[in-house]
This record gives structure tokens, C-alpha cells and sequence, in this order.
């Protein structure tokens, strides 16, 4: 409840005698001001300066002796730590966390514009690897949300820059942004922290793939991998939100085989050889059940389902509809557990997803054989009258649960 | 922020902030320590391209030895990619050219020869490509403009310092006619 509605609607309470005049003032006094220690003009001032400033350097920069370079960099580094610490003790946290992130920028920019000046840049990773553990030794430090998310974004600028443009992948920002930040997220559980170290890893998983030239499909083991730590973390929100990222990668990779599969010129790049494959697959299957078990979810195992091989079927019809198959299966799974579970939000995903699917596999099976007015028209009536029916028990199935709910309230 | 801050916050703050400036230092120290106990050497680059300019503020060098025959291969076993090497240079002419490629760092060597660390890009049949990490020169601002003037593909001879320890850098390149 904030400050600002009680302050609005107490009034009213009062006049309408379930309040007292005194217990106004002393549930207002719960929730005290939030501490206005700056006002906008100053920061708008101040940001005018500083622009004014960046300008004036940027402009003479090369023209800049080397060590008046340098110290710049290095009292502009200095000063925006210290400004943050000091906003920081002074309770003004916003201020403080944006100004210590600044300085987290600028120790990346300085390493670049160092380098620049020394012509160093390019000789090895490095420099900027030292930028990603400087962002996770802050996150530690001021255990804030959003030096987490930059700590996640630095790393995957980092990856991103030396497998782009160095052309080497660095095992070591990818282990260390996972161990430091997954041992961060599973000690201090969080939905949107781990859906975002979810699709960091994600994104290093992907560019660790391309960098081996290995079979895409080898992507998922490492996705898994992820979606299985979610699986451990007691915490239930915590570790949906982690798993969400792995998921909705697997379903989109089947859409997108279901849609194209039929064309086969690249199947070549989806086959591992079966036996590893399956083998590394099932080790983290294997790990995943262990937990679920653990945890008395073994329910949730429904989304290993989009995870089953289609793919090493021949190219063509058959690829795709296993494809669509494997879809059928987990949507599927996924409406009835929701309607079991009475869960209204997954009710919503499930029909969703459900109709997407069936909007997918009727483009694909009837489009070659039938006139198209009557393809639109019968795809037309299909969706509609499967999102009747859906919406019905969807309705159904939340009246039961508020029916079933309301004696225990 | 829900959490409180750690009891020794300051302590460890201070360590952190003073660590990045420590690393920022050693970079640039690693730069002039580079210059002042390397030896210089010349490389000649192909053509350079210009319009490497729009786009950034560094060209793509593409050195003389970057393309070496697969005869100057000193070792059996042909060299695997991104695997690294040491390129034997000695000054011919202008410029300096490769004698020899090695696996290991070779020992004794003459000396007007000298050795640049190196790794294996790709290699094809009749030559090895050789990457140095020296293929991007940011172009100071004086130089962009003499390149832009010259409008069309020009060679540069590039000065690199190498340093005992084996790191190289850029010191300055001139843009031949």
C-alpha cells in the first residue's frame, strides 16, 4: 500500500467512522515520505554540466596527452563509485546504484579507450573479461537487482565481442558469469533475476554452439541443463522463471521445424549422432526427474516432452508432423494439468499455445490440397470453434476452483 | 534495496574500485613497457581499404605475412587451426618477411632475425594464414584524414614494438604512395 493512496482515501474512512482521526495518523505513520534528497532542477542541472564536460573531451580526446587520457578515465571511475557510495549511505538508493552502475560503464569503456590508445585491443580477452568479474564483484557487494541484470548483460557483450570478433570463445566468462550468478540467483531466489540469468546463459549456450560449428540440437542439452537448476530451487516462482526461457526456446525450435521442416536442405545440421546425443539428453533428464521427484512436482516432467528427437526423422512430411506430434503432446499435457491444477494463468498459456499449434499443423497438412477460400473458411470455423471450447472449459474449470475455495474462506 | 549492506561493505568497495584502477593502470603500463623494451620491426600491408573508416575508427590490415607458403613450416605435423605459432622474421628490404614458422618458441636465432608470436587462422594447401592480433590499427585522427585524401587502396608499412615477453603492439604506420 502506498503512502499516497492512504493519504487520498484515509480521509473518507475517517468521515465514514471505521477509522479514528489518531489511527489515520498512525497508520500514516507506517509508511513514512520517501526521502526527496534531491530535487529534479539540481540533477537536470548537473546532468547539463557533466554533458557539457563529455562534450569538451570527447572533442580534444586524441589531441589529449596520454596520461591527462588516463586520468580522466581514472578520476571519472574514482568519482562515480564514491558519488554512489555516498547517495547510497545517505539512503537516496536509486541514486546511488544508478551512479555505482555508471562507474561499472565507464570501467568498460576505459578498458576499450585504453586499449585504443595503446593499440592493445585484439591481443587477447582479457581486459574485457576483467570488466565482467569487476560487474559480479559488485553485485555481491551491493546485492542490487540491477547491477545482477548489468552483470548479466556485460557477460553477454563480453561473449559476444570475442566470439564476433575475435573469433574465440571465452570458457571462462561463461563459467564464471554461471557459477558466480546462478550461485547469486540460488541463494537469493528471484523471478526476474532468473529469467534473465536464464536468457544470459541461453545466450552463451547459443553462441558456444555456433562457435564449435556443432549441431544446433546440441544447444538444448546445455538449455536443459538450465531449466533442470530450476528444478532444484526450492523456491517455486524463482525457478519457473529460470525454466520459462529453456521452454519457450524448445517450443519455438519445434514451431519452427513443424512450419519449415518440410524444405530438409538443412536437416544435415540437426542430427548429432544419436547415441551421444541421447546419451548427454538423458544424463540431464535423468537429473531433472531426480529433483522433481524430490520436490513432488514429478508432474511437471510433461515438459521434457518437447524435447523428444523428431528431428532425427528423414526430411519432409514426416519431420514435420513428428514435429507437430511433439507440439500436440506437450500442449496438450499442458492445458490438462493446468485445468487439474486449476491454475487460471496456465490455462490461459495452455489454450493459447494449444491454438497456435492447431492453427500450424492445419496451415501445414491442408494448404496443398484444397481450395484456398474453403482452406480459410474451414481454418477459420476450426480455430474459432476450439477457442469456444477451450474459453467453456476454462470457465468451468475456474468456477470449480473459486466453488471450492469460497468454504474456506 | 531490502538487503543491508555487509559489515566490512567499505572495506571490500574499496578494494574492488581500486583493483579496476589497478587493472586499468597495468594495461597502459603493458602498452609503454611494450614500447620502451621491445624491439621495433617494419611490416608491409596490402592494400589497405579507406572505407574501413566509415564504419569505425580502425582500418583491417592485411600483413605480407599474414599469407605464408606451407614450406616455412618447420615442424612434421601440419599446424591445426587457432593453434599458436612462432613466425621467424628478418628485414628484407623495407620491410621485414618470414623465414620460418614454428610450434615452439625457437631458442637461438641470428641476430637480425627476430620472432612474432602468431596463430594459425586457416591453412590451406599451398600457404598458412596467420592471425597476430596486430590487423586492427586505430587510425589517429592526423592519419584518417591523409587516408581519406588518398581516397583509393594504398599499402601502409607498419612499426610494431615487440617485447621480450612476446607482446607486440602497434607504434606508428605510415601510408606509402
Amino acid at each position: 500500500m502506498s503512502r499516497k493512496f492512504l493519504e487520498t482515501e484515509s480521509p473518507t474512512w475517517v468521515e465514514k467512522g471505521i477509522i479514528t482521526a489518531e489511527q489515520q495518523q498512525r497508520l500514516l505513520g507506517l509508511y513514512p515520505p520517501d526521502e526527496k534528497a534531491i530535487g529534479l532542477l539540481p540533477i537536470l542541472g548537473s546532468l547539463l554540466v557533466g554533458l557539457s564536460a563529455l562534450s569538451l573531451v570527447a572533442a580534444n580526446w586524441q589531441g589529449l596527452p596520454e596520461f591527462l587520457r588516463l586520468a580522466i578515465l581514472l578520476s571519472a571511475l574514482a568519482g562515480s563509485y564514491t558519488a554512489g557510495e555516498h547517495f547510497l549511505r545517505r539512503g537516496n538508493t536509486s541514486l546511488g546504484i544508478g551512479l555505482v552502475g555508471l562507474g561499472l560503464i565507464l570501467f568498460g569503456a576505459s578498458i576499450i579507450l585504453v586499449s585504443q590508445m595503446y593499440q592493445l585491443i585484439g591481443y587477447d580477452v582479457t581486459g574485457l573479461v576483467a570488466w565482467s568479474v569487476a560487474a559480479t564483484g559488485l553485485t555481491y557487494l551491493y546485492r542490487s537487482r540491477a547491477l545482477f541484470i548489468m552483470t548479466v548483460v556485460i557477460s553477454c557483450i563480453v561473449q559476444g565481442y570475442n566470439t564476433g570478433q575475435l573469433g574465440a570463445f571465452s570458457y571462462a566468462t561463461a563459467a564464471f558469469t554461471a557459477f558466480t550468478l546462478g550461485y547469486y540467483w540460488w541463494r537469493n531466489p528471484d523471478a526476474l533475476l532468473g529469467m534473465v540469468l536464464s536468457v544470459g546463459l541461453l545466450w552463451q549456450a547459443g553462441l558456444l554452439v555456433n562457435y564449435l560449428h556443432i549441431k544446433i540440437t546440441w544447444f538444448f542439452v546445455g538449455a536443459m541443463l538450465i531449466y533442470t537448476l530450476g528444478d532444484w530451487q526450492t523456491d517455486r516462482p524463482a525457478g519457473r522463471a529460470l525454466q520459462s526461457p529453456p521452454i519457450a526456446a524448445a517450443f519455438l525450435f519445434m514451431l519452427g521445424l513443424a512450419v519449415f521442416g518440410e524444405a530438409g536442405s538443412y536437416t544435415d545440421i540437426l542430427r548429432p549422432p544419436l547415441l551421444a546425443y541421447l546419451a548427454a539428453l538423458g544424463a540431464v533428464f535423468a537429473l531433472s526427474l531426480v529433483a522433481k521427484r524430490k520436490r513432488g512436482r514429478l508432474g511437471g516432467a510433461t515438459d521434457w516432452l518437447l524435447l523428444l528427437p523428431g528431428f532425427y526423422l528423414p526430411g519432409g512430411l514426416p519431420l514435420a508432423i513428428a514435429a507437430l506430434v511433439v507440439l500436440y503432446a506437450y500442449t496438450g499435457t499442458l492445458l490438462w494439468r493446468a485445468h487439474q491444477e486449476q491454475n487460471p494463468d496456465r490455462v490461459t498459456l495452455g489454450t493459447v499455445l494449444f491454438i497456435l499449434t492447431t492453427a500450424v499443423a492445419y496451415f501445414k497438412l491442408t494448404w496443398g490440397f484444397m481450395d484456398k477460400s474453403l482452406f480459410f473458411l474451414l481454418g477459420g470455423v476450426l480455430l474459432l470453434g476450439l477457442s469456444w471450447y477451450l474459453q467453456r472449459r476454462a470457465a468451468r474449470t475456474l468456477a470449480a476452483s473459486e466453488s471450492t475455495e469460497k468454504p474456506r474462506s | 534495496m531490502a538487503t543491508p549492506l555487509p559489515q566490512n561493505h567499505r572495506r571490500w568497495m574499496l578494494l574492488l574500485v581500486a583493483a579496476q584502477m589497478l587493472f586499468l593502470l597495468a594495461v597502459a603500463a603493458a602498452g609503454y613497457a611494450t614500447t620502451a623494451y621491445g624491439r621495433v620491426v617494419t611490416l608491409r600491408t596490402l592494400p589497405i581499404d579507406p572505407r574501413d573508416l566509415l564504419y569505425g575508427d580502425y582500418v583491417r590490415l592485411n600483413y605480407t605475412i599474414s599469407q605464408v607458403p606451407t614450406s616455412l613450416w618447420q615442424e612434421s605435423v601440419l599446424p591445426r587451426r587457432r593453434q599458436a605459432v612462432y613466425v621467424v622474421l628478418r628485414p628484407a628490404g623495407e620491410a621485414y618477411e618470414a623465414v620460418r614458422v614454428y610450434a615452439q618458441e625457437p631458442t637461438e636465432l641470428p641476430t637480425d632475425q627476430i620472432v612474432l608470436r602468431g596463430w594459425i587462422e586457416d591453412r590451406y594447401r599451398r600457404s598458412l594464414h596467420i592471425r597476430y592480433n596486430l590487423e586492427r590499427y586505430y587510425v589517429p585522427e592526423g592519419k584518417s584524414k591523409e587516408l581519406e585524401r588518398k581516397g583509393r587502396k594504398h599499402p601502409m608499412l607498419v612499426h610494431v614494438s615487440i617485447a621480450p615477453w612476446g607482446q607486440a603492439r602497434i607504434t606508428d604506420a605510415q601510408v606509402l604512395p
